[in-house]
């Protein structure tokens, strides 16, 4: 530094203290204005909800609408039993809709759990590998890469998955189901025949490069899986598994479901989750797992008895962090999905989540109705959710970085 | 998000030269100004394309066009905060009397278009019509249109070549189309619960156009090759194939009008910018827009005594009240 700037003019000085101050404020005054409007938002929900529970709606059938309809299977006309229905009409004036929210906070529910069901054993799974074993120079590039897929837009993934996906998985449905089989073996075996090889192989495949040399062994596995699944399709299932599921188990596949949604929504959240995790893992002071060795512990050892459990809040709040976007998530719902308001939880039947229909309905219910309000309520809850979730996780995160700091770690 | 889940404000046409000579001598009266609109999603493609003509013929209107959906037409209007709604169905009683309430005198309705809701299977379906009945008992789980037995399965129809289980496609439960289905093919029953509920026409084409056992519905101007319409049949009455003709004599079971509300005291005579609209609407090039949005121009009879109705049929320069 030049002496001019150890020692400034004192008017210099008043003009650098009053620019510090002035931005400090500015910055002060933004953050509070994210915060109340995060406030002002949940205020706005619940001011809007409230009079659907008081009873001053505008519309003539508001005394109908309780906590116990909301939630508990409803008597209409023309029905034997009481049942969960969310039938929203605003085209007619002649039968009571029916608004029952269980349905859709099950198809929510539903929608969440398959995408994680996909999305956290992988990108656990990929935090573990990139954080221990890849090597440094592989990691540092397939890092950014992975974190890059949590730019893709919800509606792309949707329409992907809608339009592409769907009717693919269901022309192929053999092919799919065996590569879940087939995937999962194929990877164990690669890692049973590198570990086998003599060393002047297996140093040419080493383990911190496996990112790259499995990828030409999986794209052959699964070519070859897509290509004799035909066949197979041909011996076993008389040509259509579809037909055939039907015809012999009774299994009705929509085109649309809930695989279909939770490997796509899944896709949306592994990024989130992947990158979370890997923080966590790759925050634990190199003193631990320097010890862990030192005192003779196989990496194997190190990884299950100190990695492992040092950054395990970190992981459980990657996984919360990612099941509150997949429950919040519209767009690939919307699209991946019927929209069916089914209560099942078969794999191959679809949903409707409260997001989507927020989307789906809200564009056409008619300001300060019924069903307006009711929407809002849908919206209300999904906020509550997600903010329950999102705070928990980073008060369990921050709770991580202490200790670490504690343990003598730089994160 | 696709356009319709956002308020989509379409200006039209600039303000270039308001008030040009060439505009004054040839009408008497100046039509210069803004149009607002808001109502019908599924007419927001014909509001445009009459909103592009109008503004060809007189370039100092513009039209402001909302189109959320034809729920949102009736509060706007009894509101005040806009003269035009395009509803792709009728009020219903109680937006009648939202209406009423605060200004005193029902909505002017008028018809513009007509629409057929087409019913339509994968093209490999060699299933050619359905009767009323079947159709009932494909899509709702009240029957209230007389079916003994819900139809679960194609194989449920009793043809030797149709087997399978159906992939029911439907609008969602917001959409004029949806309403209408609900109404003249249900009977005002209600739909199953695993019917696929899409947030927009073509959606319905693309899924039916995607499964073999598929079954939707959708207005006749988003039926695509890759679907096939079937012929409906009423009662012991002919199969019926949705068309132009069959829809304007009545035949076809499955159609409806479309309508503009306008807000219009009675006695009184449409302001200028409205007038012109409205006659534009029920002109021949007007009704060729209708056609090119892929819906049914009205018959000329009925434009007839829509324009007698309104008093339209005058010339330009002998109605200013002025």
């Amino acid at each position: 530094m030049t002496e001019r700037s150890l020692s400034p003019s004192p008017w210099r000085r008043r003009f650098r203290y009053v620019r510090d101050r002035l931005f400090t404020l500015a910055v002060t005054a933004c953050g509070i204005g994210v915060i109340l409007a995060v406030l002002a938002i949940g205020v706005f929900l619940v001011v809007e909800v409230v009079p659907l529970f008081t009873g001053s709606a505008s519309t003539a059938n508001s005394d109908a609408i309780d906590i116990e309809s909301l939630w508990l299977p409803q008597q209409y006309p023309g029905y034997d039993e009481p049942q969960y229905r969310w039938q929203a009409n605003a085209a007619t004036d002649a039968d009571t809709p029916m608004f029952s929210l269980t349905p859709l906070a099950w198809g929510t529910l539903k929608a969440a759990v398959y995408a994680l069901l996909f999305a956290v054993p992988l990108a656990l799974g990929a935090a573990i590998h990139s954080a221990c074993f890849m090597s440094r120079r592989l990691r540092f590039r397939i890092k950014p890469v992975i974190e890059l897929m949590e730019a893709l837009p919800g509606v792309v993934i949707g329409f992907i998955a809608g339009l592409v996906l769907a009717p693919y998985v269901e022309r192929h449905l053999v092919g799919v189901f065996a590569l879940v089989l087939v995937l999962p073996l194929g990877i164990l075996a690669a890692g049973i025949i590198q570990a086998r090889l003599p060393w002047c192989l297996s140093k040419r495949v080493p383990l911190g490069w496996a990112g790259l040399w499995l990828i030409p062994w999986l794209a052959g596995l699964v070519a070859l899986t897509l290509g004799i699944s035909p066949y197979l399709e041909v011996l076993w299932f008389d040509g259509d598994m579809r037909t055939w599921m039907d015809q012999q188990l009774g299994l009705d596949y929509a085109t649309r479901n809930a695989m279909v949604v939770g490997l796509a929504m899944g896709f949306a959240v592994i990024p989130t989750i992947y990158s979370l995790a890997e923080d966590a893992l790759a925050g634990v002071p190199a003193s631990l797992s320097e010890g862990a060795q030192a005192l003779g512990a196989s990496q194997w050892q190190t990884l299950w008895k100190v990695l492992l459990p040092a950054a395990s809040p970190g992981i459980f709040s990657a996984v919360m962090i990612g099941a509150g976007r997949a429950v919040g998530e519209t767009m690939i719902v919307l699209m991946a999905t019927g929209n069916t308001a089914l209560m099942t939880l078969s794999p191959l039947d679809g949903m409707r989540s409260m997001a989507a229909n927020i989307a789906i309905e809200l564009p056409e219910a008619a300001p300060g109705g019924v069903h307006y309000q009711l929407l809002l309520l849908c919206a209300l809850l999904l906020f509550v959710f997600t903010f329950c979730v999102n705070t928990l996780a980073e008060l369990v995160r921050s709770r991580l970085t202490q200790r670490y700091q504690r343990l003598g770690g730089t994160t | 998000m696709p356009t319709r889940f956002s308020t989509v404000i379409i200006l039209l046409g600039l303000l270039m030269w308001p008030m040009t000579g060439a505009m004054a001598h040839t009408w008497g009266d100046p039509v210069v100004g803004n149009l607002d609109s808001i109502g019908s999603d599924t007419m927001a493609g014909l509001m445009l394309r009459w909103g592009e003509r109008l503004e060809q013929r007189y370039p100092a209107v513009r039209l402001q066009l909302q189109a959320n959906g034809s729920a949102t037409a009736p509060p706007a209007l009894a509101e005040g905060t806009t003269r035009l709604g395009p509803m792709s169905r009728r009020m219903t009683a109680s937006e009648r009397e939202m209406f009423e309430a605060s200004h005193g005198y029902p909505p002017t309705e008028i018809p513009v278009a007509m629409d057929a809701l087409a019913v339509f299977v994968n093209r490999h379906n060699p299933l050619g019509k359905l009767t009323m009945t079947q159709l009932d008992a494909i899509f709702s789980d009240t029957l209230r249109c007389g079916a003994e037995t819900s139809i679960e399965r194609w194989d449920d129809l009793d043809r030797p070549e149709l087997a399978g289980p159906i992939d029911r496609h439907s609008r969602n439960s917001v959409s004029g189309s949806y309403g209408v289905f609900r109404r003249d093919a249900l009977c005002g029953g209600n739909f199953r619960v695993d019917v696929n509920e899409h947030p927009g026409s073509s959606s319905v084409v693309a899924a039916v156009a995607a499964t073999i056992g598929g079954i939707g519905y959708s207005g006749i101007g988003y039926v695509t090759s890759a679907v096939r319409p079937l012929a409906l049949q009423e009662g012991d009455g002919p199969a019926v194939m949705p068309s132009e003709r069959t829809t304007l004599n009545g035949e076809y079971p499955l159609s409806r009008t479309l309508y503009l509300y306008v807000n219009l005291p009675p006695g009184e005579s449409l302001p200028p910018v409205e007038r012109a609209f409205i006659d534009l609407v029920l002109s021949p090039a007007g009704q060729d827009s209708v056609r090119e949005s892929g819906f049914i121009p009205l018959p000329e009879s009925v434009i007839a005594a829509v324009r007698q109705a309104l008093g339209l049929n005058v010339p330009w320069g002998h109605v200013s009240p002025r």
